[in-house]
C-alpha cells in the first residue's frame, strides 16, 4: 500500500513536470526549449520572447495549477462531507453563485470606483459561494438522496446562470466582453499579482487542511464511530463548507466556472494511490488537480489555436467519463 | 501520558438514572442502568422499543432528553468528549463505510482519543493496536481492505476498533445480526472474555434470547416506553413475560430456539450455569433471608440475633431490608432517613447505620398513604395504588444498594416484610420472595406459636409459595415458644413430614427490650410520644444530625422529626438543627407556618434551641451579601436578638469550652464543660443585652431561646441527661430521666442475651451450610 502511493506521488509529480514543460515551450510564439529557458532564467529580459515566457505563459502555468489543485481540494472535501462521490463545487451551484456574485460585482461596482480589485472578487465570490452553498445544505438536510443533491445543485447552477445572463443583457458592451470571456472559464489574461492573492488563499487553506488530517481519517468510519472517537462533528463540518467554499470561489474569481475537476481528481487520486487516507488525499488531489488542469489547458489553447476553447469544455470532455464510470461502479456495489 | 482511568481514581462503569431517550419525542423514560466493570448488561425488547436509542444516547451520539448518565461517577455531560471517548467505545449497527480502508487503518482509527493533533501514532498506539489485532484474531486481514472482506470478519475488525481504543465500558449495539452461528460464536465469546478477563463493563442489545440469557449477568427489558423489568437473565426470561414483552399472545412458539427458562428444568440448568460460565453467583457475599409468615413474627429480633451472632463469629455483616413500613425513622450521621429496625440491627452487627441497609421507608401518614423515602429521602406521598405502579421504577435502586453493601460485607442478614404469601401482591415483589430470587439467598421462614397456629401458618405459607420460590425456603423455625419443647416434638415431625422442609430451630419467647421498631410505632400511635418529648424541625436541608442521638437512646425520651405546625404542640423543647441552606429552610419555615408555630411555643416559654442553622434562624436577618447560599436575605425568627451574615469562608473546628451563662430553663447548665465541633459559613453578631450561652461566642441565650454554633454539646459528661432534666424541673414536672449516656451498654447487653438465646435454639450449622459458608471457629 505504503509502496503504491509513493509510485502514486512519484507519477502525478512527474505528470506535472511535463504538462509544465509542454505548456511552457508551446503556443502560438513559437520558442525552442533553450530560448525558454533563458528567458526563465533571466537571460532575455525585455524581449518579446522573454514577456511572453515570464508574464504570459508561466502565471498562466501557476494559476492552472493552484487553481485547479484549489478545485480538486474542494471537491474532495465536499465528497467527504455530504458523503456522495459524486458533487462537486461546480456540480452543487456553488461555482455559478460565486460566478453570478462576480458578475453583479463586475458590473455594478465597475462605475463607483473603477475597475473592482481582485481581492473583492474573491470577497465577492466567496459571499456568493457560501450563499449557494447554503441553499445545497438547506436541501441536504431534508433529503438525504445523492441524485437528489446533485439535481438540485445543478437547478442552483441555473437559476445563477440565468440572474447572470439577465444581468448581462443590461450591462455596457465593454463589460459583457469582458465577463463573457470570464464566465466561460479560462486562465487567460491572469497576470503576477493575481497569482500572489491566489496563492495566499490557496495556501491558507491547504496549511488548514492540514489540520483536518486526523478528524477526516477518523470520519472515514461514518460519523457515528468518529463522533464516539471524540470528533467534533460540527466543527469539522463548518471547517470542510468554509474551506471548500472558499477555494471553490478564489478559482471562481480568477478563472471563472471549471468543470467537473473538483468531481473527478479525487476518484481519479484515490485509484491511483488506493486510499482513502486524508494524508495521502490532501496533497495528492492537489498535484493532481493541478496536472489534470494544466493539461487541460493546454489542449484548450492549443486545439484549434490561435482560437482559444474554454477550458471547461475540455475539462467536461476529458472529465465526465471519470464521473460516470464512478456512479457505474457505485451502483454496482449497491446491487 | 494522561489516563483518565487513574486520573479520577474511580473506574465505576456506567450508570444512568431517571434517563429519557428519543428524538423528537420521549422513546423510553426513566431509564436506571447500571453497568459494572468485569459485568455484562444486556437490552432486550421487541423491534422499535428503543434499544438503540438508548445505546446512542449512553455514548453520547444522541443527547438525553432528561436525567443523567454517570460515567465512572461523575456526570458525563460535564465530561470532554475526548476525555469519555477514552472510556467509552462502541460498535454499532449499520454498516461502516471505509472506502479503500485498510483493516489496520480502521482498528488505529480507534486510537483517535489518544494521538496528537496530527494523529501521529506513538509507540503506545502501535501497541494496542497490536494487542487488538490479536485479541481479535485479525493479523492475517489486518492489511486488506475492510471493503473487501466478509460480514463477520468485519465486525472482528470493528471489535478490534473498539478494543484499540482502550475503552473501560463496551457499548454494542445487536453486534450479532447478520453473522453466521461461526461469527455469532466468534464475537460472543470474545465480549465475554472482555468482560471477564479484561474487566470491561459492557453493555449491549441483543435479539436472540437464548444468547442473552448465556451471556448477560443482567438484564433490561425495553418495552412500552420504559424498562419493564431488570434482573437476572433467570428473573427477565420468564414465559409470561417474555410472551407479553414480545406480544406474543398463546403464539405458539415451537419453531423458536429457547426463549426462556422452563420452571422444571430450573435446578438442572442452574447447576450447569454455576458449573460452566461463571455467573453473577460467584460473589463473595453470603446472604440469608428472614421471612415470616405474617407481621409481627420475630424477624427482625431474629434478624438481630443473627447480625450479632454472624458478627460474633468473624464476619463483616450487615442488616438489609429493601422495603420499610414505619413511622419513627432512625437519622443517619449525613441526615438520611432510614428504619429505625434496621438501624438497631446495625448496631448489633458492630456496624454504623447506612441509609442502603434500608433504601426505602415508607412512613404512612394520616390519609390512607404514605410519604415514600427513598435512599433516605423523601419523594413525596402517594396512595397506596400509585406506590404498587411506582415501586416497579425502584428496583433498580434496591438492586444498587443491596451490590454495594455486598460489596462492602461478607454477610448480609436481609429481612422480609409481611408475609411472603400475599397472593394478590406477588407481581413486582421487592420485599421477599421476588427480593431472595433477585438476589439469589436461600430464605428461613420463620412462624409465631404465641398467636397460635403454627403449622397451619408454616404449611399454608408454603403451599401458597410457587415451586421455585419453595425451593428457596432452606428452612422453619418456630419462634416465641412458650413451654415443654417435649410436647412439640410430635407436631414438628408431622410438620417436616407434610411439608418436605426442616425445621431448624424453636427460639423461646424472649422478653428483650430492643427498640424494637413495631412496638415503637405502636406507642407513637397511641401516646405520640413519651415522657420527654424532643421535637425536631424537619427541615428540607436538614444537616449534621447526630447531635440528638445522645437523647435518642433513652427509652423515656422521644425525638420527633416534626414538618406539620400542628404536630410541635405539647413539645418539651424545640430544636431547630443545621441546614444545608440557612435562608432556603427559613424560607420554607415561613411558608408552611412551622415559624409561627415555633414562636408561639416560645412564647408559652416552651425551650427553643438552635443549633448552627437553627441558631441563625432563631435571629433577626440573615443575609447575603457575597451570594454564598445565592444572594437573598431572609427574615428570622426574631427570638433572639442577633444578626446573620453568611461569609464564603467556612469555620470547621472542634470546640471545647463551657456553657457560661444560660438563662430560663437551661439555667442549672451554667458553668458546665462542652465538647463539640462547629462546622458553618457565617457569623453571627449580638445586639442588646443577650447572655452569651456557649463560649467565644459560639452562642447567645435570652430567656428560654438558645442558639449556638456547637455541634454535639449534648454528647458527653451527662450534659443531656441535665438538660432534659433542667428542663423538666423548670416545668414543675418531677419525673426524673435515667442516665441517657448507659443506654448503648445496655442495648448491646441485651443484644448479647438475644444472641445467645438465638444461637442456642438455632441449627446455626445448617444456616451456615445453607448460605454456603464454613463456620470461621
Amino acid at each position: 500500500m505504503k509502496r503504491r502511493c509513493c509510485i502514486a506521488f512519484a507519477a502525478v509529480i512527474l505528470l506535472l513536470i511535463i504538462s509544465a514543460y509542454v505548456n511552457i515551450i508551446t503556443g502560438t510564439v513559437v520558442m525552442s526549449a533553450s530560448e525558454v529557458f533563458a528567458a526563465l532564467a533571466g537571460r532575455l529580459a525585455g524581449t518579446i520572447e522573454a514577456n511572453v515566457v515570464l508574464f504570459i505563459r508561466l502565471p498562466r502555468i501557476i494559476a492552472a495549477v493552484i487553481l485547479g489543485g484549489a478545485l480538486a481540494l474542494s471537491g474532495y472535501m465536499l465528497q467527504t462531507f455530504f458523503n456522495n462521490p459524486i458533487v462537486g463545487p461546480f456540480v452543487l451551484g456553488i461555482s455559478s453563485g460565486a460566478k453570478l456574485a462576480v458578475a453583479l460585482t463586475l458590473i455594478f461596482c465597475v462605475t463607483a470606483s473603477g475597475k473592482p480589485g481582485t481581492v473583492s472578487l474573491v470577497v465577492a465570490a466567496f459571499i456568493g459561494a457560501l450563499i449557494s452553498m447554503a441553499f445545497v445544505l438547506a436541501v441536504s438536510v431534508r433529503v438525504k438522496s445523492m441524485g437528489v443533491l446533485v439535481v438540485c445543485g445543478i437547478m442552483i447552477g441555473y437559476i445563477c446562470s440565468a440572474i447572470t445572463d439577465l444581468v448581462v443583457t443590461f450591462a455596457d458592451d465593454s463589460n459583457i466582453v469582458n465577463l463573457h470571456n470570464w464566465s466561460l472559464g479560462s486562465f487567460s489574461g491572469i497576470g503576477m499579482r493575481d497569482i500572489g492573492v491566489m496563492s495566499t488563499i490557496v495556501g491558507l487553506c491547504l496549511i488548514a487542511s492540514v489540520f483536518l488530517v486526523k478528524p477526516l481519517g477518523a470520519y472515514r468510519l461514518g460519523e457515528d464511530i468518529a463522533r464516539t472517537e471524540g470528533v467534533n462533528i460540527t466543527l469539522l463540518r463548518i471547517l470542510l463548507i468554509l474551506i471548500s467554499s472558499l477555494l471553490a470561489a478564489t478559482v471562481t474569481a480568477f478563472a471563472g466556472p471549471i468543470s467537473f475537476v473538483g468531481v473527478a481528481v479525487p476518484h481519479l487520486w484515490k485509484s491511483m494511490a488506493r486510499t482513502s487516507s486524508p494524508a495521502v488525499m490532501i496533497p495528492g488531489c492537489f498535484l493532481l488537480g493541478g496536472a489534470v488542469t494544466l493539461i487541460c489547458d493546454g489542449i484548450a489553447r492549443s486545439l484549434f489555436a490561435p482560437t482559444e476553447v474554454s477550458v471547461s469544455t475540455i475539462t467536461a470532455v476529458l472529465l465526465v467519463p471519470v464521473v460516470i464510470t464512478v456512479m457505474i461502479r457505485r451502483k454496482k456495489d449497491n446491487v | 501520558m494522561y489516563d483518565p482511568k487513574t486520573d479520577n481514581g474511580r473506574d465505576t462503569g456506567l450508570c444512568t438514572s431517571d434517563l429519557t431517550v428519543g428524538y423528537d419525542s420521549d422513546i423510553v423514560k426513566d431509564i436506571a442502568l447500571e453497568v459494572r466493570p468485569g459485568k455484562i448488561v444486556t437490552l432486550i425488547g421487541p423491534n422499535g422499543s428503543g434499544k438503540s436509542t438508548i445505546l446512542r444516547t449512553v455514548t453520547g451520539l444522541l443527547d438525553a432528553r432528561a436525567g443523567v448518565i454517570m460515567l465512572d461517577g461523575c456526570d458525563k455531560s460535564g465530561i470532554p468528549v475526548k476525555k469519555s471517548a477514552r472510556r467509552i467505545s462502541t460498535l454499532m449497527t449499520g454498516r461502516a463505510e471505509a472506502e479503500l480502508m485498510t483493516c489496520r487503518e480502521v482498528i488505529e482509527s480507534g486510537r483517535y482519543p489518544y494521538t496528537g493533533l496530527f494523529g501521529r501514532m506513538s509507540e503506545e498506539d502501535r501497541k494496542k493496536v497490536e494487542e487488538a489485532v490479536e485479541a481479535t484474531d485479525t493479523a492475517d486481514i489486518a492489511d486488506r481492505l475492510f471493503t473487501n472482506i466478509s460480514d463477520g470478519q468485519r465486525q472482528r475488525v470493528l471489535l478490534a476498533r473498539a478494543i484499540a481504543q482502550d475503552p473501560g465500558i463496551l457499548v454494542l449495539d445487536e453486534p450479532t445480526s447478520y453473522l453466521d452461528i461461526r461469527y455469532k460464536t466468534d464475537i460472543l465469546t470474545r465480549i465475554r472474555k472482555l468482560a471477564k478477563e479484561d474487566n470491561i463493563a459492557v453493555l449491549l442489545s441483543l435479539h436472540e434470547p437464548e444468547i442473552a440469557m448465556k451471556l448477560s449477568d443482567t438484564v433490561a427489558a425495553v418495552g412500552d416506553g420504559k424498562i419493564l423489568r431488570i434482573g437476572t437473565p433467570r428473573e427477565v426470561f420468564t414465559e409470561s413475560f417474555i410472551r407479553s414483552l414480545y406480544k406474543l399472545g398463546d403464539a405458539d412458539v415451537g419453531m423458536m430456539g429457547t426463549l426462556w427458562y422452563d420452571v422444571d428444568e430450573d435446578k438442572l440448568t442452574d447447576r450447569d450455569a454455576s458449573a460452566g460460565w461463571p455467573e453473577a453467583g460467584e460473589r463473595r457475599t453470603h446472604a440469608i433471608m428472614i421471612q415470616g409468615t405474617m407481621s409481627g413474627v420475630g424477624k427482625s429480633v431474629i434478624t438481630a440475633a443473627l447480625c450479632r451472632i454472624f458478627a460474633a463469629d468473624g464476619y463483616k455483616t450487615a442488616p438489609f431490608k429493601s422495603q420499610n413500613m414505619a413511622n419513627n425513622s432512625y437519622i443517619t450521621g449525613d441526615g438520611l432517613e432510614m428504619g429505625r429496625a434496621q438501624a438497631l440491627q446495625a448496631m448489633c452487627a458492630y456496624t454504623s447505620p447506612d441509609v442502603r441497609m434500608n433504601p426505602i421507608l415508607l412512613k404512612p401518614t394520616d390519609d390512607c398513604g404514605s410519604q415514600v423515602v427513598v435512599m433516605g429521602k423523601s419523594v413525596g406521598n402517594m396512595r397506596a395504588g400509585e406506590y404498587y405502579e411506582y415501586k416497579r421504577s425502584l428496583v433498580p435502586v434496591i438492586r444498587k444498594a443491596y451490590d454495594d453493601l455486598a460489596s462492602e460485607y461478607d454477610v448480609i442478614v436481609i429481612e422480609g416484610a409481611g408475609s411472603p404469601a400475599e397472593i394478590n401482591l406477588k407481581e413486582n415483589d421487592i420485599v421477599n420472595m421476588g427480593l431472595a430470587g433477585m438476589i439469589d439467598c436461600p430464605v428461613i421462614l420463620a412462624g409465631d406459636i404465641d398467636r397460635g397456629g403454627v403449622f397451619a401458618q408454616l404449611i399454608g405459607t408454603l403451599d401458597l409459595l410457587e415451586p421455585e420460590e419453595r425451593s428457596r425456603v432452606g428452612g422453619l423455625v418456630i419462634n416465641k415458644f412458650r413451654g415443654d419443647e417435649e410436647l412439640l416434638r410430635p407436631g414438628i415431625g408431622a410438620l417436616e413430614a407434610r411439608s418436605g422442609s426442616k425445621v431448624i430451630g424453636v427460639i423461646p419467647y424472649i422478653d428483650i427490650n430492643l427498640d424494637e421498631e413495631d412496638s415503637l410505632s405502636d406507642r407513637l400511635r397511641l401516646t405520640g410520644r413519651r415522657s420527654f418529648d424532643i421535637a425536631v424541625v424537619r427541615l428540607p436541608h436538614i444537616a449534621n444530625y447526630t447531635d440528638l442521638d445522645v437523647f435518642d437512646a433513652s427509652p423515656d425520651v422521644s425525638v420527633r422529626y416534626i414538618s406539620r405546625p400542628g404536630q410541635a404542640e405539647g413539645a418539651d423543647i424545640v430544636i431547630l438543627p443545621g441546614t444545608k441552606n440557612t435562608i432556603g429552610d427559613l424560607k420554607w419555615l415561613w411558608e408552611t407556618k412551622m415559624a409561627d408555630a415555633v414562636i408561639n411555643l416560645a412564647k408559652s416559654s416552651v425551650p427553643v434551641l438552635g443549633i448552627c442553622g437553627g441558631f441563625q434562624m432563631l435571629g433577626r436577618n440573615v443575609s447575603d451579601p457575597e451570594s454564598v447560599e445565592g444572594g437573598e436575605a431572609a427574615e428570622g425568627l426574631g427570638l433572639l436578638p442577633v444578626d446573620t451574615v453568611l461569609l464564603p469562608q467556612k469555620t470547621t473546628r472542634q470546640f471545647e469550652g463551657t456553657i457560661v451563662n444560660a438563662t430560663g430553663a437551661l439555667s442549672p447548665l451554667s458553668g458546665r464543660m462542652i465538647k463539640g465541633y462547629e462546622i458553618h459559613m457565617g457569623s453571627t453578631k449580638p445586639y442588646e443585652n443577650v447572655n452569651e450561652f456557649t463560649s467565644d461566642a459560639t452562642g447567645y441565650c435570652l430567656g428560654n431561646i438558645y442558639g449556638t454554633y456547637v455541634h454535639g454539646l449534648f454528647d458527653e459528661g451527662g450534659t443531656a441527661a441535665a438538660a432534659v432534666n433542667a428542663i423538666l424541673r423548670f416545668a414543675g414536672r418531677e419525673t426524673d430521666i435515667p442516665k441517657l449516656c448507659d443506654r448503648d451498654e445496655y442495648r448491646q447487653k441485651q443484644a448479647d442475651i438475644l444472641a445467645d438465646t438465638v444461637r442456642a435454639s438455632l441449627d446455626m450449622d445448617a444456616i451456615y451450610r445453607m448460605m454456603g459458608l464454613e463456620k470461621v471457629n
